[in-house]
């Protein structure tokens, strides 16, 4: 109402602040001239000079006081307060730099634990979508039967049906599930052909997102059609990568698989693409194939924008019935087909939250350890500094203002460990990143390049330090507060009440408690992925070498190869290779997706719609058995001879034979792939079970049919070398270039780490947590040591005493040992009730473990025990040596 | 001799603030002034009149000044801000509801 109000005060606040000296000169010189209006009033009376100067100072009052409540009425006094009490905190932990190190440390640790897991939570799950509006964004899904995990991927006829009779979403796009590896011919400066990761999306993919290309043009709907589909629209990435940023490429034509494509758009920088598979570089358009046409050939992802307004649920409710009818008038390829839609948001990130959130427990563990470390040794330093705060109650100083400045203290403290423990969290963040190659999580759309400090996360590590330093204060605090005035003093300021001892071992109960939690989760992890890595994967990984190839056909999932003689050239070629014991090639590569197929199995009665029987289906080289070590335990693997003009064939494997053929021999029987009017393949060997879906799934069904009949756009080729297989990349790539020079590989890596990859998941957390249960009991053993050594001390006197009554020294460290074990064995106990209440929030992560494993939670009891005992051995052991004349001097 | 607890709460700030209308003064005659204003009744000890003048200050009410005194002193003279007379007109408003509100209460008849 009055701006001038504001300035004034504002103007009054800072010259109180600033210019101190002035203001108090001031208030002094008021004071004084009112003292003299008052004298020389008096004067003019009755009174002698002397007696009017008297009176009026009698009149004044407490001069003193009177200028303390003018200062609290400029109400900078608690800023001033704060400065004086930093000043002070920082001279008194200038005077114990061994204290405030041996703190800051602590609480770095802890903090920056804590920051650094923040971190890896805000580069992943707390990024928002790199789209505008992501929160209208869902996918839309066919489903079957009840849920939860009921979703299945579309087939292009019911998408077309969803458009067009959905009224929720504003624009709905479908693109492929699996996508490939697109084969770019040499270009300008890029002598190398080069396999990129592309997609075929339809025309309204980039408008469901809404993402133009800040180059040309999106795709236009008739591009959609086969035939119309040469054109591609780059990334920004590949874009600059490949073709050196020249905005006259929009318009010219490169090699993508061998023909000719024009590139209509650039996608801008911050458009990235990724979804079940790491980042897409190009894209063009959908250019349904003759399969595509399948109303049972579910192969596309199908993505929506809802209409402002709609909500979840009603697009939800509007697609059940939309799919209902479809389903309806589909009988053969979509009875019991039901739709729904997901929001995209947070879409496959649920093991990383419950991965995410376990280890921001686990550190929120290890944080209160530190916390209780740091009490400790304030508790201790409070010992020491009774004297010091008796005096100053005894002063006239309001308790207030001491808890004031123990809270000072104690924020300094926390905000130093603060500022290490995000110094150590940025270092921290870096080397896991590096470690678990955290570029390769290929989150849903939620491309991970680097893992940034930024302000969100400056802020946490200003929230942690700050909780923190409420936290370990607040115990010492109140029992620094609670003593009497009196009792210090007259100790002589040595001594310490039982309760305060008291209080001290309970705080190491506690430690052990959270230790112990936190190292029930590390022990049963590590016994998981121990069991996860006994699993025999089915086949025998070492000196195996793997390597992805796009090899493009007309007919994409299904037809016949466009290169029959692949499989003959790859194994003719690499096979002449010197140390090369095997060469295959599969669809699919175990531990790395799947497809599945329904079939009908002959001589049995015809299954009817919708309950066909299904199994995982691939295909594979003649030699990928052999490659792979995986066992053939009935018949034979593919060979060459099999061609589109043989008899159709399959490989099955242990689980499929067992289901289908329970008690005959499975060799010769047949099944009609797809329906009883599909082709007809004999079943020619049975191969061991591969866990192909990963280590913790068990082997399902899984047939194989032969490249030379059914090809495949991605192939993964597997080469069995004699020695380390990657010194094998060189010669390969040079021997596949000359027959096939416009099919370049890609993803080269050791069958063995792609193993080692896959059980990632388990492997992040569990080292993880083990490194912060190490942690967690490395700060343990410090605080026991602490407060026993703490309590050696105090009790000098005491064992002094006793051993000059003639206890031994061995009755000495059994009385030291025995008062600190009871404690922690009541710390154990703690912990154990604690453990078997949240471990089961685990159970998720775990494998073949039951949250209440005994011998996990006897083993680290025990560890913890140990440790406990000798962290509390070593100190008690002074007190063993303790000299009793000596001691007895001391006083 | 009245206290400043003695004074309803906030009284003192209104009584400032009205004797300040008249013109700008220094502390000492502002407490002499509420006293011969007051017959004598209300005596400000200065103990209470200082922090209120500067609290009242320090809220963008008065502005301090520092110059000569009738007598020829220098004296931290205080005026009225233009905040500070809409804050007067604000509490003479609370303090007749109060007195008045206190009026009938005290004037009541007995049934």
């Amino acid at each position: 109402m009055y701006p001038e109000r504001w300035l004034d005060i504002a103007r009054l606040r800072l010259r109180s602040l600033f210019r101190r000296a002035a203001v108090e000169s001031e208030l002094k010189r008021e004071l004084r001239a009112h003292l003299a209006h008052e004298t020389e009033a008096s004067r003019n009376s009755k009174f002698s000079p002397h007696e009017s100067q008297f009176t009026a100072l009698r009149h004044l009052g407490g001069a003193a006081q009177i200028q303390e409540q003018c200062r609290d009425m400029r109400r900078t006094n608690h800023i001033e307060n704060v400065l004086r009490d930093l000043k002070y905190a920082l001279r008194s932990f200038g005077k114990t730099p061994g204290f405030a190190l041996m703190v800051t440390l602590t609480l770095a640790l802890g903090i920056g634990a804590n920051t650094t897991i923040f971190s890896v939570m805000n580069a992943t799950l707390l990024q928002p979508l790199p789209f505008p509006h992501a929160d209208r964004l869902a996918l839309i899904w066919e489903t079957f039967g009840p849920g939860p995990d009921n979703t299945n991927i579309v087939s292009a006829p019911n998408f077309w049906d969803f458009q067009r009779l959905s009224q929720s979403f504003s624009s709905m796009a479908i693109f492929d599930s699996s996508g490939r590896g697109y084969n770019l011919g040499p270009a300008g400066n890029s002598k190398q052909a080069e396999q990129v990761s592309g997609l075929r999306v339809t025309a309204s993919f980039f408008t469901v997102l809404e993402a133009q290309p800040f180059l040309g043009r999106a795709f236009l709907p008739e591009e959609e059609k086969r035939g119309n589909d040469r054109e591609v629209i780059l990334t920004y990435g590949l874009w600059k990568r490949r073709y050196g940023g020249d905005p006259s490429i929009i318009g010219r034509s490169i090699r993508v698989d061998s023909a000719d494509f024009t590139v209509v758009g650039v996608m801008p920088q911050q458009f990235r693409w990724q979804f079940w598979s790491n980042e897409r570089q190009l894209f063009v358009p959908i250019g349904y194939t003759k399969t595509d046409y399948g109303r049972g050939d579910n192969s596309f992802l199908c993505i929506g924008r809802l209409k402002p307004g709609v909500t979840i649920p009603q697009s939800q409710a509007e697609l059940a019935s939309i799919a209902k009818n479809v389903a309806a008038q589909y009988p053969k390829d979509d009875a019991n087909m039901g739709a729904t839609a997901l929001p995209i948001a947070d879409y496959g990130l649920q093991w990383l939250r419950i991965i995410l959130l376990t280890l921001l427990a686990a550190v929120g563990f290890v944080l209160l350890i530190a916390c209780v470390n740091v009490a400790n040794l304030l508790l201790a330093r409070g010992a020491s500094r009774q004297k010091e705060f008796a005096i100053r109650l005894a002063l006239g100083a309001p308790a207030g203002r001491i808890a004031r400045q123990l809270l000072t203290e104690n924020l300094l403290l926390a905000l130093a460990g603060g500022a290490a423990g995000l110094l150590l969290a940025t270092i921290l963040t870096r080397v896991l990143f590096l470690t678990f190659h955290l570029d390769t999580l290929y989150l849903p759309m939620r491309p991970v390049d680097a893992i940034h400090t930024d302000s969100r996360v400056y802020i946490f590590a200003l929230a942690v330090s700050c909780v923190t330093g409420l936290l370990f204060g607040i115990v010492p605090a109140f029992s620094a507060l609670r003593a009497n005035v009196n009792d210090p003093l007259k100790e002589g300021g040595r001594g310490q009440s039982s309760a305060r001892s008291h209080l001290r071992h309970a705080l190491v109960a506690c430690e052990v408690a959270l230790a112990l939690v936190i190292l029930s989760g590390a022990g049963l992890m590590i016994k998981s992925m121990s069991r996860l890595l006994g699993v025999d994967p089915g086949f025998k990984p070492h000196n195996v070498l793997n390597m992805v190839m796009s090899v493009p056909q007309e007919e994409i999932y299904v037809g016949p190869p466009d290169l029959p003689r692949f499989c003959q050239d790859l194994s003719d070629r690499i096979g002449a290779i010197p140390g090369v014991l095997a060469v295959g090639a599969v669809g699919h590569l175990p531990l790395r997706g799947n497809a599945g197929r329904s079939f009908q199995v002959e001589g049995k009665p015809p299954a009817t719609p919708g309950n066909m029987p299904g199994a995982s289906y691939s295909v594979a080289c003649p030699g990928y058995f052999r490659a792979m070590a995986i066992p053939m335990i009935k018949g034979r693997e593919f060979t060459n001879n099999e061609t589109l003009h043989s008899p159709g064939v399959i490989v099955i494997n242990e689980s499929m034979a067992r289901l289908y053929w329970p008690k005959e021999d499975a060799i010769g029987k047949a099944i009609r792939f797809g329906g009883s009017n599909g082709p007809r393949l004999t079943i020619i060997g049975v191969a061991g079970d591969v866990h192909f879906q990963g280590l913790d799934s068990p082997a399902r069904p899984q047939f194989f049919r032969p490249y030379t009949q059914a090809g495949w756009p991605i192939m993964n080729v597997v080469v069995r070398t004699a020695s380390f297989p990657l010194s094998f990349e060189t010669p390969i790539r040079k021997s596949l270039a000359e027959i096939m020079p416009d099919l370049p590989v890609s993803e080269v890596d050791t069958l063995e780490n792609i193993l080692k990859s896959s059980t990632g998941a388990r492997r992040f957390p569990m080292l993880l947590l083990s490194a912060f249960s190490v942690l967690a009991l490395v700060l343990a053993a410090i605080g026991i040591a602490g407060v026993v050594g703490h309590s050696v001390v105090q009790r000098t006197n005491e064992i002094g005493i006793r051993m000059a009554l003639g206890a031994g020294s061995v009755d000495v460290l059994r009385l030291m040992i025995n008062a600190n074990m009871l404690w922690v064995l009541a710390g154990l106990l703690a912990g154990l009730a604690g453990s078997l209440a949240l471990t089961r929030l685990l159970t998720r992560m775990l494998y073949e473990v039951r949250p209440l494993d005994p011998a996990v939670l006897g083993g680290v009891s025990a560890v913890l025990a140990a440790v406990a005992l000798a962290a509390t051995y070593f100190p008690a052991r002074r007190a063993a040596c303790i000299d009793p004349i000596a001691a007895l001097r001391n006083q | 001799m009245s206290k400043p607890s003695d004074l309803i709460q906030g009284t003192l700030d209104l009584l400032i603030l009205r004797t300040l209308s008249l013109e700008p003064m220094h502390g000492w005659a502002i407490g002499r002034c509420i006293q011969q204003a007051s017959n004598e009744v209300l005596q400000i000890t200065q103990g209470a009149l200082y922090p209120a003048l500067h609290r009242l200050e320090q809220q963008g009410w008065l502005r301090g000044q520092w110059r000569e005194s009738e007598t020829g002193r220098e004296a931290k003279f205080y005026s009225l801000t233009r905040a500070g007379r809409a804050q007067l007109a604000k509490e003479l408003a609370q303090w007749e509801r109060l007195s008045g509100a206190v009026g009938l209460v005290i004037r009541m008849e007995e049934r």
